[in-house]
């Protein structure tokens, strides 16, 4: 298709102010007359707090907010889901510590250097109880309960054995087709806690306005549920609840929930009548969130002639000490696994445990680059282990055009529209040369190299038909300036990912109006329609989405101001870019000469007192196709050391029509760097004695992929598949979670192919690595 | 603790500080000067988040004493270029893609900048070892190796 | 948590010196309640997790006559402030003393060797210390002062344990000299972080002499496998005095590997170190030989 902007690479809007040092992220705001804020946290696991004394702290000029000073209202940071089928555990401050560094007692003070002294000075009398810090333990009998009761919805609800919450899922009859499979592969997997690693540690900032309202700006990824949530805590009015829309110092998921210190901020703020600031330490942040860990048993039944007839899959999930989002995970990743291939007959349970540990959130693929891991090792087992060429299993079962895909768990399905799997696999193991690749009893020497790859998706988006157990719709406001340029307002929140150009792009298209004439407005929740949150891959797909329904009103709106001036019927005109004068005009269909620009409608329409141009609306999309990726990458061992090397990565999408190029291929190359440190670098490890991080909340021993450890830029190819989505804007659907879900599995698949061993645990260390060799298995780990 | 005077350079102009010996040259150039490009991400000198160019040297300013920068000449991102008159290697890093979330973004410039001080035509492997220790979660870095190797050097 | 990274707390006395003798009276006077910074590297990081509280620092990098790199017949002699990114740019490291440039190449970021010194990362005294199993390679001498005068004392001698050096609390590591390398030596470092830019999970350093196809003295040393950087003479047997070959590397590898007593901490686990210190040492032994002009 032809497009004026819509696939150009255009600089972002943000982009000068951001290479300029000029962009507000929340930890750079500043409001005259604030405090600094801190908190003082457990170093317990598992504490009841019996007293607090802040005299000291106060003595010091603090103003100290204790479990006693905040409402009791049990909440869930994470307000995504319906209300019913959200569980609550958490209050603004605990009168129980449920895990090392869970925020007990908040402390704000002039600066942040007496805030930390004063927080220092306060005294807390803990009664330690005993911690839960294994999966197995803490569903045992009598192991100690984090706790007795919680909320489903409103409900009170009971804990039992630390269970949090459970899916069990069943198509067809999979015990009878186990029966008839010709062979069946079982093998369990276990994936880690990961540090999202956003470069901006979580901030908040809370202004008390006169009218008994609040201002916030802090790091989100939704405005709006944020805002509820906290009218909601502190019984505002949401009239007088305002939350500034700011750029992100990175989320990956981290930030979908309502962070934390939010509420925390707030109370402060409204306690000491002053505005506050806090901004979490990297420690801090690092005893906030991480990645869900999982266990994920899987069995899968194959025929002969490689058609997959059952499959059966457990996952037990170490949740932590909070649910935020433990329940739509259990689902999604049911979701995720049941979208991945044509199973037949198939079961799925899903288990979300308690621990006395940091609370678990979504981070980029939601469950999905865990289930993935599992599958798409287990499919290039499976194809080993019964002669089958992996790419070829793949495509004899992957789902793809006219089956149902599951977008977010069993609840959110839509039939796939468009699919890109086939031309993927096919041009990526030509590129690759997939044909050439040998078999891993062939390889010897120090160095060996392997070539693996692995398949995946990501949903665009939690729409669909019906309305499920996730809200998902998105508002956008577009106004034609007087002088023709154009405002776009949206509450999406661009995590970096380029959402924001999206929306310029998606707005300009529409109108026809060059792209350096449509600006985004600063926005916040007062200004703004509802958008649920910048999560599920939906930037584009539904946020866009919405800016394509509004810009389509618009342009109604000009075409009938351009009819009374054109004294024409406003069906009867249609709109142009006329790229030699620079200008977009309306003109009569099938008749150029009689035109106007539509600066000069704008202009008249103010004149003439007909009013501003521009429309406000909300859209849900009825569908949430997936956005496919797959990732042919070639990995060298060193079978001394056990290091391994990536010198070769193609990366593949589709993601319909790429709005903006080069910010696909940054979410690809940036997803293979976030994917190295999965499959081969990070974990958050405990002690499990202190229930302490072992690298006590300090990077430094929290390792992340630097530059070098990237393929050569020369070795880093992108493909985008020729696909165009019917239901998305433009063609468009997402990519931002996807690009990273097969990634690890690929990564993992390629060390199998170089060292015939494989790995069932990530990282992928090389002291993993080293021992595997040593041992002389076949199995890693 | 007792406050003393600081005079320094920063993108060019003297200033002068009444400080505590105990203040970091992050949070001074922050909160005292309104420079906002240099970030805090790890307070332990192991992100690069923070870097700003001390007498043309990057140097992390997480790490460093207000009080011992009396006398030198530190420059900031805010100091490489304005929106109507940028750096050729912000331009680059607009141009190429460089700039997802942005956080990293102003130490990544100023590392940048300071290698091709030193080696106007680097290749990639001598832009990659320059940036080893400059943590980006975003962009996988091949976008800010690209934009620092094609920067387009004034005529 | 117990810390705040985002700022410094501690209060102290700062005391600017401009004269090495100003210094050292300041450390006289206060000794143990003093630190002295350098480049901060260690010195904020450790202030800023709590592991050290000083009433008094003593900046010491406007000390003239402390930042120097001096190359002529009498070896090399490096003023203890001289950072290591100016260590990696002289000449006379590069060429002359392989596994100290080859050390100070691998550490951290740019900015960081920037401002981190050789004198503080001796200071320092990780067992990891990237400039340590070269300076032990190499025989180097630290001169140590205080107001009662200097004293000179062999690498080896400097280290006691982790953070632990000989230094007393009223000295102040001024100079740091190595022996001129003769022209059929050759020297080498390796190390293995967990990414580009880390502390080692292990390193080592060799330096040897020819003689034709023998070796005639040779000094090998690792960091990170004992409380702090060690020697291992069991290996370095091994290897003086006899004709090397790819099987008498091999030998003296397995020596060293055996005779290191590594544990399991953040970075690696005590089996890893064990097994990859054979291969380093070997690859380090290479490298070293080669550079002296050995063939194998």
């Amino acid at each position: 298709m032809d497009f004026q902007v819509i696939g150009k690479v255009l600089p972002r809007k943000d982009g000068i102010a951001k290479v300029c040092g000029q962009e507000t992220y929340p930890s750079d705001v500043v409001v005259p007359h604030m405090l600094y804020g801190v908190t003082l946290r457990s170093p317990y696991p598992h504490a009841e707090i019996l007293r607090v004394d802040t005299s000291a702290a106060e003595a010091m000029g603090a103003v100290c907010v204790t479990p006693d000073d905040v409402p009791e209202v049990i909440y869930n940071e994470r307000t995504v889901s319906i209300p019913e089928k959200t569980y609550c555990d958490r209050r603004v401050l605990p009168r129980r510590a449920r895990h090392v560094g869970e925020a007990i007692v908040a402390v704000a003070a002039e600066t942040e250097e007496i805030a930390f002294k004063a927080m220092q000075a306060i005294k807390v009398e803990y009664k330690v109880l005993p911690p839960v810090l294994d999966l197995e333990r803490a569903m045992a009998p009598g192991a100690p309960a984090l706790y007795e009761e919680i909320y489903l919805g409103d409900q009170k609800i009971a804990v039992e054995n630390n269970v949090a919450c459970e899916r069990i899922i069943t198509v067809g009859d999979p015990e009878g087709a186990f029966a008839r499979a010709d062979y069946i592969v079982e093998r369990e997997y276990e994936l880690p806690r990961v540090y999202h690693h956003q470069m901006e540690t979580k901030t908040a900032v809370c202004r008390p306005e006169p009218n008994g309202g609040i201002t916030v700006w802090a790091t989100t990824q939704t405005i709006h549920n944020v805002r509820q949530l906290l009218g909601r805590i502190f019984s505002l009015p949401l009239s007088k609840v305002n939350v500034k829309k700011l750029a992100i110092g990175g989320s990956f998921g981290s930030s979908i929930q309502m962070n934390s210190i939010i509420p925390i901020c707030v109370a402060l703020a409204l306690k000491a009548k002053r505005p506050v600031k806090m901004a979490t330490s990297r420690e801090d942040d690092v005893y906030d969130h991480t990645k869900f860990p999982a266990r994920i048993r899987l069995k899968v039944g194959v025929k002969k002639d490689g058609t997959i007839v059952a499959a059966d899959m457990r996952a037990l999930v170490d949740i932590g000490a909070h649910q935020i989002n433990s329940y739509p995970l259990l689902g999604c990743m049911a979701g995720w696994y049941a979208s991945l291939y044509k199973w037949g007959d198939f079961r799925y349970e899903g288990r979300a445990v308690y621990t006395n540990k940091v609370p678990a959130c979504a981070m980029q693929g939601y469950g999905n680059p865990q289930v993935n891991f599992a599958v798409e090792s287990h499919m290039d087992l499976i194809a080993t282990e019964c002669g089958f060429d992996p790419v070829k299993f793949r495509l004899k079962n992957y789902v793809g055009v006219g089956d149902e895909f599951w977008g977010q768990g069993p609840t959110v399905k839509s039939i796939i529209k468009s699919c890109g799997v086939e031309e993927m696999l096919q041009k990526g193991a030509e590129m690759i040369g997939w044909g050439q690749r040998r078999p891993p009893r062939e390889k010897t020497g120090r160095y060996r190299r392997g070539i693996g790859m692995a398949r995946g998706f990501h949903t665009s988006g939690t729409g669909g038909p019906k309305p499920g157990e996730v809200i998902d719709y998105s508002s956008a406001t577009i106004k034609i300036n007087e002088d023709g340029t154009v405002d776009v307002m949206t509450p999406v929140m661009d995590l970096g990912g380029g959402t924001g150009e999206a929306a310029v792009k998606v707005a300009a298209e529409v109108l026809k109006v060059p792209y350096e004439r449509v600006e985004l407005s600063r926005v916040d929740t007062k200004t703004t329609g509802y958008d649920v949150c910048t999560h599920a891959t939906r930037g584009v797909y539904c946020g866009c989405g919405a800016v394509y329904h509004v810009a389509q009103q618009v342009k109604q709106k000009l075409f009938e101001y351009a009819g009374r001036i054109l004294e024409e019927n406003p069906g009867d005109l249609e709109l142009a870019y006329a790229a030699e004068k620079g200008v977009t005009i309306i003109h009569a269909k099938g008749f150029k000469q009689k035109q106007i620009t539509i600066g000069e409608v704008a202009r008249l329409a103010q004149i003439y007192s007909w009013g501003t141009i521009a429309a406000t609306d909300s859209l849900r999309q009825k569908n949430c196709p997936p956005c496919f990726v797959a990732h042919f990458v070639e990995v060298e061992v060193d079978t001394w050391t056990g290091i391994v090397r990536v010198p070769r990565a193609i990366l593949l999408s589709d993601s319909g029509t790429p709005i903006n190029p080069d910010m696909v291929a940054g979410q690809l190359i940036g997803s293979l760097s976030r994917g190295l440190g999965y499959a081969l670098y990070e974990e958050t490890e405990y002690d499990l004695e202190s229930g302490k991080l072992k690298c006590n909340g300090f990077i430094t021993d929290n390792k992340i992929p630097t530059v070098c450890e990237m393929p050569r830029l020369a070795d880093i190819q992108v493909y985008f598949a020729h696909t165009y989505e019917p239901t998305g804007p433009f063609g468009a659907k997402g990519i931002g979670e996807a690009a990273l879900n097969s990634v690890a599995s690929a990564l993992n698949n390629a060390i199998y192919n170089a060292i015939g061993i494989r790995f069932y645990r990530t990282p992928i260390t090389p002291e993993r690595v080293l021992a595997a060799l040593e041992g002389g298995d076949r199995d890693g780990n | 603790m007792e406050r003393q005077w600081v005079k320094l350079k920063v993108n060019g102009k003297e200033r002068q500080l009444f400080i505590k010996p105990n203040e970091l040259l992050l949070n001074v150039l922050r909160d005292e000067l309104g420079l906002m490009g240099a970030k805090y991400g790890c307070g332990l000198g192991e992100c690069a988040a923070c870097t700003v160019l001390v007498n043309g040297q990057p140097m992390l300013a997480c790490l460093i004493l207000a009080v011992t920068m009396e006398g030198q000449e530190i420059t900031t991102v805010e100091g490489m270029g304005d929106y109507d008159r940028l750096h050729p290697l912000q331009q680059s890093f607009l141009d190429h893609g460089a700039v997802q979330c942005g956080f990293c973004t102003p130490g990544m410039l100023l590392t940048a900048q300071a290698l091709l001080a030193e080696n106007p035509d680097p290749s990639e492997e001598e832009i990659r070892d320059y940036l080893r220790g400059n943590l980006c979660r975003c962009t996988g870095y091949a976008a800010i190796v690209r934009a620092v190797k094609e920067v387009k050097h004034p005529a | 948590m117990a810390t705040d990274t985002r700022v410094l707390a501690a209060e102290f006395q700062y005391l600017e010196a401009h004269s090495l003798d100003e210094a050292l009276a300041w450390l006289g006077q206060y000794g143990t309640r003093a630190r002295v910074l350098a480049g901060g590297t260690d010195l904020l990081v450790k202030m800023k997790t709590g592991q050290v509280q000083p009433e008094y620092i003593i900046y010491i990098k406007k000390v003239a006559g402390l930042d120097y790199i001096q190359a002529d017949e009498a070896g090399l002699r490096i003023g203890a402030t001289t950072t290591l990114r100016k260590l990696e740019g002289c000449a006379a490291v590069k060429t002359g003393y392989s596994a100290l440039y080859e050390a100070v190449r691998s550490m951290a970021a740019t900015a960081i060797r920037n401002m981190g010194t050789i004198g503080g990362n001796l200071g320092n005294a990780s067992p990891a210390a990237d400039t340590a199993p070269p300076l032990l390679v190499y025989g180097a001498t630290l001169k140590l002062a205080s107001q009662a005068g200097t004293r000179l004392v062999p690498v080896e001698e400097f280290f006691l344990g982790p953070g632990k050096t000989c230094l007393a609390p009223e000295e102040l590591l001024t100079e740091i000299s190595l022996p001129p390398q003769g022209s059929e030596s050759g020297s080498s470092f390796l190390k293995l972080g967990r990414v580009a830019a880390d502390i080692a999970k292990i390193n080592v350093a060799v330096s040897l002499q020819r003689s034709g196809r023998n070796c005639t003295a040779c000094r090998i040393a690792f960091g990170s496998v004992a409380p702090t950087p060690i020697r291992v003479p069991e290996a370095e047997a091994l290897l003086a005095g006899q004709e090397i070959t790819e099987d008498l590397i091999e030998t003296a590898a397995q020596a060293g590997a055996a005779a290191i007593k590594p544990i399991s901490d953040n970075r690696s686990t005590r089996e890893y170190r064990l097994k990859v210190s054979r291969v380093m040492l070997a690859e380090a032994l290479r490298a070293a030989w080669q550079r002296a002009g050995g063939v194998l």
